[in-house]
């Protein structure tokens, strides 16, 4: 072993001990790299971060928060959303219910996305939508709805393309004013989503980590983007199982523009563009 | 330079910015579809031009263009682009590792976090190449290969659309090579 990774083991051994969060399957360089920032943000060298983590659990998860990658967006690549809009939320349009699973959802842009694009096909009536993360101070913010106008700014062209057009026929345009969702104050420099909104969604606590389905059902839609880019091939598998056990029939698993399924359960989903369908048998 | 010498290297991986597109292109162009290793692009992009970019440099490049996606084997005979809103790093086992970690510098994906991962990957087997671009990023990044024993090379500002990314790579490290867009391309077509 060589000291790197001996390193990296003292620091998942000690964080599992005294969080029981289990760190030892993520993506060894990926998280390396993330420790070398903690230890930066936190001045502190590896010995004395790992000290402090045994001794005090509430540092421990506050490690945790700081090592995992948090980043996300409103309607985060449209061309996506279009596909969501278009091809895949129609198939359901019919069932008395929807059930949406966010797993690694964040801060919750992509599940007041997911919400807007419900509210205006028609079906967010009959939706279930639920979000969870490891991390209940993101989960915090996202039961709130509030965020950061600056860093959202870029993504009103996202909602443009995705809300108010249509890729498959550029004569249609829906003139949908931002405030039918949310309020945008420049001055306190915030972006809020409407009640209706925010009162929908159920955000729980979860770990993909160690965690089955949490939920009384099964899903039509999981959502996991850009969350297994952070874990390696064995927790990616563990994760795809539980995925997998955790659709319908027919139903579709979402990853990120840049992940796919690699290993055994490939041979479970099919590939319909960029999504995953779980096959019937 | 021997023969021999280039046989070592192992990836190319070329950062650029604004005025590096047609570079890069046209270095594309003048490479021949066997091309032994593979080679890594990280270029900034405009927000309003996220697709295409890759039909856009296939155009005229006779070896596949491709964004990789996470945990994908890195191979020879391919030129891999690291796709918007990322940052592209390598795992090991010699694989992409994608991220969607915070902008460094207003850029994501980063030059800098890109070549420190295949400096370090890569060692002295790389080579580090920074084109015309109008801020900082990849200076510290083509430094860090030069100090790991790569080989390192600017594209001389004075060709450059805008000089600022060359100018300040070379005054970060005044050590790498400083060469036309002619010797670079010759230099990678003699890669064999
Ligand atoms: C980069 S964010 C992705 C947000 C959103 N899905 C998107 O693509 O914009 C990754 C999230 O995964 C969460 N995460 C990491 N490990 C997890 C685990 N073991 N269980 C549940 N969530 C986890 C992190 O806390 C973080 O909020």
């Amino acid at each position: 072993m060589t000291a790197e990774e001996l390193d990296i083991q003292l620091f998942t051994t000690a964080v599992k001990q005294s969080s029981g969060y289990d760190f030892s399957d993520y993506s060894e360089k990926s998280l390396r790299r993330r420790l070398a920032k903690v230890l930066m943000d936190n001045r502190m060298d590896l010995r004395m971060l790992v000290a402090e983590i045994r001794k005090n659990p509430q540092f421990a998860e506050k490690i945790v928060k700081e090592i995992t990658v948090n980043t996300t967006e409103l309607f985060r690549d449209p061309a996506v959303w279009q596909a969501i809009r278009y091809r895949i939320l129609p198939q359901f349009k019919e069932n008395k219910t929807i059930n949406i699973w966010h797993a690694g959802c964040s801060t919750g842009q992509e599940v007041y996305s997911m919400l807007i694009l419900l509210n205006e096909v028609g079906m967010l009536e009959k939706a279930r939508v639920y979000g969870t993360d490891l991390n209940s101070d993101v989960l915090e913010t996202a039961r709130k709805g509030i965020y950061k106008y600056r860093f959202n700014i870029g993504y009103l062209d996202n909602f443009d393309k995705v809300i108010k057009e249509n890729p498959y026929n550029y004569e249609i345009f829906y003139d949908v004013p931002y405030s039918k969702y949310f309020d945008i104050d420049k001055n306190k420099d915030l972006i809020s989503m409407n009640k209706f909104l925010t009162e929908k969604p159920v955000f729980k606590k979860h770990d993909l980590v160690q965690e089955n389905n949490i939920f009384p059902c099964k899903f039509d839609i999981i959502m996991c983007r850009n969350v297994i880019i952070y874990f390696n091939y064995n927790l990616q598998n563990r994760v795809f199982q539980l995925f997998y056990e955790s659709l319908h029939p027919g139903g579709y698993l979402i990853l990120g523009m840049h992940e796919t399924i690699l290993g055994p359960y490939s041979a479970f989903f099919e590939k319909k563009e960029q999504f995953y369908v779980k096959k019937t048998t | 330079m021997s023969k021999t010498e280039v046989n070592v290297y192992k990836a190319i991986i070329i950062g650029g910015s604004a005025g590096s597109f047609q570079v890069v292109t046209s270095i594309l162009q003048a490479l021949p579809a066997d091309f032994p290793l593979p080679l890594l692009l990280c270029l900034h992009r405009l927000k309003h031009v996220r697709s295409g970019f890759v039909e856009a440099l296939s155009l005229k490049s006779k070896i596949p263009v491709i964004e990789p996606y996470d945990k994908d084997v890195i191979k020879p005979g391919k030129v891999y682009l690291a796709p918007a809103n990322y940052h592209m790093y390598i795992e090991l086992g010699n694989r992409f590792a994608l991220s969607t970690e915070e902008a460094v510098n207003h850029s994501r994906p980063s030059i800098d976090l890109s070549f420190i991962a295949a400096a370090h990957a890569f060692q002295h087997k790389l080579v580090g190449i920074i084109l015309s671009g109008a801020n900082k990023d990849g200076a510290y990044g083509l430094k860090t290969i030069a100090e790991l024993g790569g080989l390192t090379i600017v594209q001389d500002p004075s060709q450059c659309e805008i000089p600022t990314m060359t100018e300040t790579a070379i005054s970060l490290f005044p050590k790498h090579h400083v060469w036309s867009v002619e010797k670079i391309t010759n230099f990678l077509i003699n890669l064999k």
